[in-house]
């Protein structure tokens, strides 16, 4: 198999036409979002240059400082898409989800990378495109799960108030909440392990092989990866929600809602 | 005669002033006032839902800031105008919130009385899905009454009854009361229902 083929510049600007498809298609359908795709390629464009420079710099000069405070540059900007996405999230709530997914996404990346391909934590080929998958997933999996938490805390006001007029315990009434919400947010990943392989190739795995990687140990790293990928969404998920709610009431079990 | 509730310079939200009160132990006391006087956040107080902003309430000559929130509640029940249920059956109902209580479910028996006080005429495996505002209502109470409180606070409980029902209804669960030693304190607008029925009636004002 032979390595990826070079992509000159010239060739490379080619792809934004297909960019004029969809803005065609926005225009026939009224879509008033022209903006936003303008902005979100631009931004894309822009911040992919950005971290493609740094790589190339933190690759030439492998430096345990540099993976690391890109890794946390990663950490720090999901945290912070996170609470953005979830205004009504308290301070104490705020530093169980950083602190959730940090912990877990480092454990099982170190986990991964000491004992499944033998690498130094802080091989930045390894470390930083893995953290990228971890905590971009992590992401997702716990924007889902805390907006699905809040949003039946809101529609089931009724019950927990009347639960609460009954003398039952708050973490008695919302415990169930938390289930709901990790099972929500495990969902869309377990289902796109249900299709993989079949009814799509992930992105992992095609970068892999483009680049002249065997399938087969493509494969291996693409399993591997969703496995990472499906403990730590639960585990941020679960952590966050699981510390999180218990500061959503007071001594006087009370519930802010 | 023995004070079950006591209530001094009480103020909620700031904006709220309650007159001075007492409620003596097992019996019947009504609430009324005009609306907005403060009648709803007076039993959430008192059932330390809510925590006021000036005074304090005694239970049994006890502040009840210094009382387990949750020991409090379930000594002093409230059933709120609202009515909520779980899906499913009556017979699910009672179990499911004594489950959340973490106490044993009420035998099938005890069941039945109180779904009679109630005036519930289905059987327990009937679900509570398809059924009327006021039938909820009767179910909601029989799960209030099942929770053995001390006091129960009852904030317009015959609301969604009509005027024969509610009386039945009232009549038979202040008889329920009386004869197990629990303090009852409702909220109606119904004048007749409070002047039939009360031991005792307190007017609020809601002073601001």
């Amino acid at each position: 198999m032979s390595g990826v083929a070079d992509i000159t510049i010239a060739n490379f600007m080619l792809i934004y036409l297909l960019l004029l498809i969809v803005l065609g298609v926005m225009k026939v359908c009224n879509i008033s979002q022209t903006n936003l795709l303008f902005m979100a390629s631009l931004r894309m464009t822009i911040q992919l240059i950005i971290a493609g420079f740094v790589l190339m710099f933190i690759f030439k000069n492998p430096n345990p400082i540099f993976t690391m405070a890109y890794i946390i540059a990663m950490i720090a900007f999901a945290t912070h898409r996170v609470i953005s996405k979830n205004k009504w999230l308290n301070k104490s709530f705020r530093w169980a989800i950083f602190g959730t997914m940090s912990l877990s996404g480092l454990s099982v990346l170190a986990f991964f990378l000491l004992t499944i391909v033998h690498q130094n934590v802080f091989n930045p080929q390894y470390a930083i495109p893995l953290s990228g998958m971890i905590f971009g997933n992590a992401m997702t999996g716990l924007n889902l799960g805390l907006k699905t938490f809040h949003e039946n805390m809101g529609s089931e006001r009724l019950q927990i108030e009347t639960l609460l007029n009954f003398g039952a315990e708050p973490k008695q009434i919302l415990l169930p909440f938390v289930n709901r919400a990790l099972e929500t947010a495990l969902l869309p990943t377990l289902n796109s392990m249900v299709g993989m392989g079949i009814v799509a190739l992930p992105g992992m795995m095609t970068g892999q092989i483009l680049s002249g990687t065997l399938p087969t140990t493509a494969i291996l790293y693409q399993i591997a990866m969703m496995i990472v990928i499906c403990t730590v969404l639960c585990l941020s998920v679960f952590g966050s929600l699981y510390l999180g709610y218990k500061t959503l009431y007071n001594d006087r079990a009370q519930i802010m809602f | 005669m023995n004070v079950k509730i006591k209530a001094e310079n009480l103020c909620a939200f700031s904006t709220i002033r309650y007159t001075n009160f007492t409620i003596p132990a097992e019996k019947i006391v009504f609430l009324n006032g005009p609306s907005g006087c403060g009648k709803s956040t007076l039993l959430k107080i008192i059932n330390g839902r809510l925590i006021p902003s000036a005074g304090q309430v005694l239970l049994d000559n006890q502040d009840i800031v210094t009382l387990n929130p949750i020991t409090l509640r379930r000594r002093v029940v409230l059933a709120e105008q609202s009515v909520y249920l779980f899906r499913g059956t009556i017979s699910g109902n009672f179990r499911r919130f004594r489950q959340y209580r973490e106490t044993t479910a009420v035998s099938q028996e005890q069941c039945q009385v109180l779904m009679d006080i109630c005036s519930i005429p289905f059987t327990q495996e009937e679900s509570c899905d398809a059924m009327s505002g006021g039938e909820r209502q009767r179910i909601f109470l029989a799960i209030a009454l099942s929770m053995a409180p001390e006091v129960l606070l009852l904030d317009e409980p015959t609301s969604a009854m009509d005027s024969a029902l509610a009386h039945t209804v009232m009549g038979n669960l202040i008889q329920y009361c009386r004869s197990h030693h629990i303090t009852m304190v409702i909220i109606s607008h119904d004048l007749e229902l409070s002047n039939t029925y009360a031991d005792e009636i307190i007017r609020l004002e809601g002073k601001v």
